[in-house]
């Protein structure tokens, strides 16, 4: 029985997304000539890099039906924690080796955080991560009321930098694409899709659903503390608001990307195209030279075709 | 020594006693049926051998020893498999990641092995070949199955684990003829390999076909238990109803006027094949067949719920465009389908507003006037012998027999001309049954066309005026008075020349 009002959950694959990101490259080129330079290309995934990050490890929990709302708080949260350690220990290697660490701790702490409250304690996914969200972002303001201080150059010349004759950030990109590619192949990526599809039939399939709901909070956070990781990099400084507009930004690129929000349906190529394509999105308002008053309108509406784009493309199928 | 022994089994969910006392016990290699109406106790005491509930008192016994599990996954560790009549299949995944969830084929890396998981799935599903229909693949997303296809499917993944203890709950509800023999040549040779199996159903031919023993609970409690040998239909329902007599099967006599209420001419769709009747007054007109022969798609495309390609529809001599349920519905139609947890109830909002969601949808009114509307469903709630705690109680505390009531009083509030009824009565009790059939004998008196589909053979021949076989979204014959027999019903429906469902 096929009905009509399935097309919410049909799968719609990333190669629609792919087909935005597409044209909005030529767009882009056709504003910014030297778009297609390696240096250029390299600066762009760099600055993509963090709402990639986020939207990858908000991917998991979406695919469970769950959904995120702290992940731009975790990321302010490790950005400001990290800079403070770094820079509080006077930026020696010791310095960065621990503040790299408490960092994704941090981020793997905030996650667990999350992931028992909605999964073993059974509070409702949206509300409890907004308020979760609400006290990891007071937090980085107690640790760092204001933007500033640094990392030493040593730290974001290699962020910047290359690794056998590759940039950095496209390394960072490579492993989280590798990680989610051995993810794909796991049991626990099955238990995860069964839990968002049906969360009683998998319950009882033997799923362990409270874990496996917990393991994609954890995931997710340890990819927004990358992010902040990554957000040190390219900063060189700590800023206690800085995550604040990537949560609902990320779901906006897991949407893109062709994850149902229902759960159990998508992935994480799609949500890294969904990121570059809202950072494309940005590039494209800057070098169109619109009036700063007009550019939010044009960004939202623009977003809002590359969403309807997709389930016109769903619907037609 | 028996593998499984339940004794005195207590359970209550609030005020009310699920089971109070059960006794059950289950011996190695045999197929013990448990039947008994709706809200009888034997889903709880399933589910408490499951593992998805806990017991109040009494005990579990497996291979003798004391056992309780705390989840269903402790149970399938103990070798406990169960099919759920409501499925446990996820439908945007895959026929092989289905049946193998959590039991996948691992590489030696400990990742999933996509080669191996397609071969065991293709292995799995040999095991039904040709009853399977076509177009099951293990790449096939189960949300593309058909129902029956998809039941197949969910016996596919008990199976897969391999359990010795296996509790099928109307495994059977949706497979036509061919498929339930599939199915039974499973259970046979599973049998013989010394497992054993509950096998729960509604259907007392297989009862009687595929039981070793045969367990009636009532109102929570066993009430009897002996070898199908030594029992008969009439044993089995005396049994399960109780006091009252076993109600007799019979042909009901309606007297359908001339006037035609509804006229289908040369209805086409990817489903059905030119399909023509005429459905009159006071009339219950029935569609029968094999399951999922178009009897299903035929309703709901007069409902407007799926498109048509082609033909016309005329109710009361007018022209009917389905371009939408609501649009249907103006025309004084009304469409029940015994899919209530898809198509029926909303499930966590009271009892009150499912009945009256249609009346309100009908008139298009922007306010709720409570007390009128109580008093204008009341009529209905009596007639159905609807039984509730309260009518702000929501709808999922109620039996599925219950629920179905709520449904069709839903649209009896709404005084349809023509009703549209798809397997109303699938998995709802005897008691219930009688119910639904009272209520339609009446409307029928009342001058309202009924269009019936069921999947109950039996049911069908029994309530039906006249009855459609339908083949292959055809309709191949009509049967009429003396006509409407098992065996003339099989005859068309089994017609020589049309691939094997």
């Amino acid at each position: 029985m096929k009905n009509s009002p399935r097309f919410w959950t049909q799968p719609r694959p990333y190669w629609m997304a792919a087909a935005v990101f597409v044209v909005l490259c030529i767009v882009n080129a056709a504003l910014q000539p030297t778009f297609l330079r390696f240096g250029v290309a390299t600066s762009n995934i760099a600055a993509f890099l963090p709402m990639s990050l986020v939207a990858v490890g908000q991917t998991y929990v979406v695919l469970a039906s769950d959904i995120d709302l702290s992940a731009g708080a975790i990321v302010s949260l490790v950005n400001v924690a990290v800079v403070s350690i770094i820079d509080g220990m006077g930026g020696s290697g010791a310095s960065v080796a621990l503040g790299l660490a408490v960092g994704l701790a941090a981020g793997l702490i905030c996650g667990v955080v999350n992931g028992l409250c909605v999964a073993f304690l059974r509070f409702q996914p949206i509300v409890t991560t907004f308020a979760t969200g609400i006290v990891f972002a007071g937090f980085a303001l107690w640790i760092l009321p204001q933007a500033g201080r640094q990392v030493p150059p040593a730290f974001y010349n290699a962020y910047a930098g290359t690794g056998l004759g590759v940039p950095t950030v496209i390394w960072i990109l490579v492993a989280a694409i590798a990680f989610a590619t051995v993810v794909a192949r796991s049991r626990f990526y099955r238990a995860l899709r069964a839990t968002g599809g049906n969360m009683q039939a998998a319950y009882q399939t033997g799923v362990p659903v409270a874990r496996v709901r917990l393991g994609a909070y954890t995931i997710s956070g340890l990819f927004s503390a990358l992010a902040g990781l990554a957000l040190v990099g390219e900063t060189a400084s700590g800023d206690p608001l800085i995550g604040g507009a990537l949560t609902l930004a990320s779901v906006t690129a897991v949407v893109l990307g062709g994850t149902a929000l229902s759960g159990c349906v998508g992935g994480v190529a799609g949500s890294i195209l969904g990121a570059f394509i809202l950072g494309l999105i940005n590039n494209v308002i800057f070098f169109a030279q619109l009036p700063f008053e007009w550019q939010g309108l044009i960004q939202g509406l623009i977003i809002l075709a590359a969403l309807a784009g997709g389930v016109v493309m769903a619907r037609g199928r | 020594m028996p593998v499984l022994e339940a004794s005195g089994v207590r359970k209550q969910f609030g005020g009310v006693v699920a089971l109070a006392g059960a006794e059950f016990a289950l011996d190695a290699g045999e197929v013990h049926a448990l039947i008994g109406s709706n809200g009888c106790g034997k889903s709880t005491l399933c589910k408490i051998i499951a593992g998805s509930a806990a017991a109040d008192a009494g005990r579990l016994l497996l291979d003798g020893r004391p056992v309780s599990f705390p989840g269903p996954r402790q149970a399938a560790e103990a070798g406990i498999g169960v099919y759920y009549q409501e499925l446990s299949l996820i439908p945007q995944m895959t026929v092989a990641e289905n049946i193998y969830l959590g039991r996948e084929p691992r590489t030696r890396a400990g990742m999933v092995d996509r080669d191996a998981l397609r071969a065991m799935s293709l292995r799995a599903l040999e095991q039904f070949g040709a009853v399977l229909g076509s177009g099951v693949q293990p790449e096939s997303r189960v949300a593309d199955l058909s129902a029956d296809q998809a039941q197949l499917v969910e016996i596919l993944k008990v199976l897969a684990a391999n359990p010795r203890i296996i509790i099928f709950d109307e495994a059977t509800a949706a497979l036509d003829r061919h498929q339930v023999d599939a199915v039974f040549q499973r259970i046979r040779a599973l049998k013989t390999q010394g497992r054993s199996m509950i096998f729960i159903t509604h259907r007392m031919d297989e009862v009687l076909e595929i039981a070793d023993r045969v367990t009636v609970m009532r109102n929570g409690a066993t009430v009897l238990t002996r070898p199908t040998t030594e029992t008969t239909r009439d044993i089995l329902v005396t049994a399960m109803v109780g006091e009252t007599a076993a109600a007799e099967r019979r042909n009901r006599h309606h007297a359908p006027s001339e006037t035609v209420a509804l006229e289908a001419d040369s209805l086409t769709s990817s489903k059905l094949n030119s399909v023509s009747f005429q459905l009159h007054c006071g009339e219950i007109l029935g569609l029968g067949g094999l399951h999922g022969q178009g009897q299903s798609e035929l309703l709901r495309a007069l409902f407007g719920a799926l498109p048509l390609r082609d033909g016309s529809i005329r109710v009361d001599g007018k022209p009917l465009d389905p371009k939408g349920p609501r649009a249907v519905m103006r025309h004084s139609i009304a469409y029940v389908a015994g899919d209530r947890a898809r198509y029926g109830v909303m499930a966590i909002r009271p009892i009150f507003e499912n009945l009256v969601i249609a009346l309100l949808a009908r008139r298009r009114r922007w306010t709720v006037a409570r007390e009128r509307l109580q008093s204008e469903i009341s009529p209905f709630i009596e007639r159905l012998k609807l039984k509730f705690s309260s009518l702000q109680a929501s709808v999922s505390e109620l039996s599925g027999g219950n629920q179905q009531k709520v449904v069709l009083g839903r649209w009896l509030a709404t005084r349809p001309s023509v009703l549209l009824l798809d397997d109303p009565t699938k998995g709802i009790d005897i008691q219930t049954k009688e119910d639904l059939y009272a209520t339609m004998d009446e409307l029928c008196s009342q001058g309202v066309a009924i269009l019936l589909h069921s999947s109950d053979d039996e049911e069908l021949l029994a309530v039906a005026d006249r009855v459609l076989v339908f083949n292959g979204g055809q309709i191949v014959a009509e049967l009429r008075g003396e006509e409407r027999t098992r065996f003339a019903l099989y005859q068309a429906a089994y017609a020589a020349g049309r691939p094997v469902a």
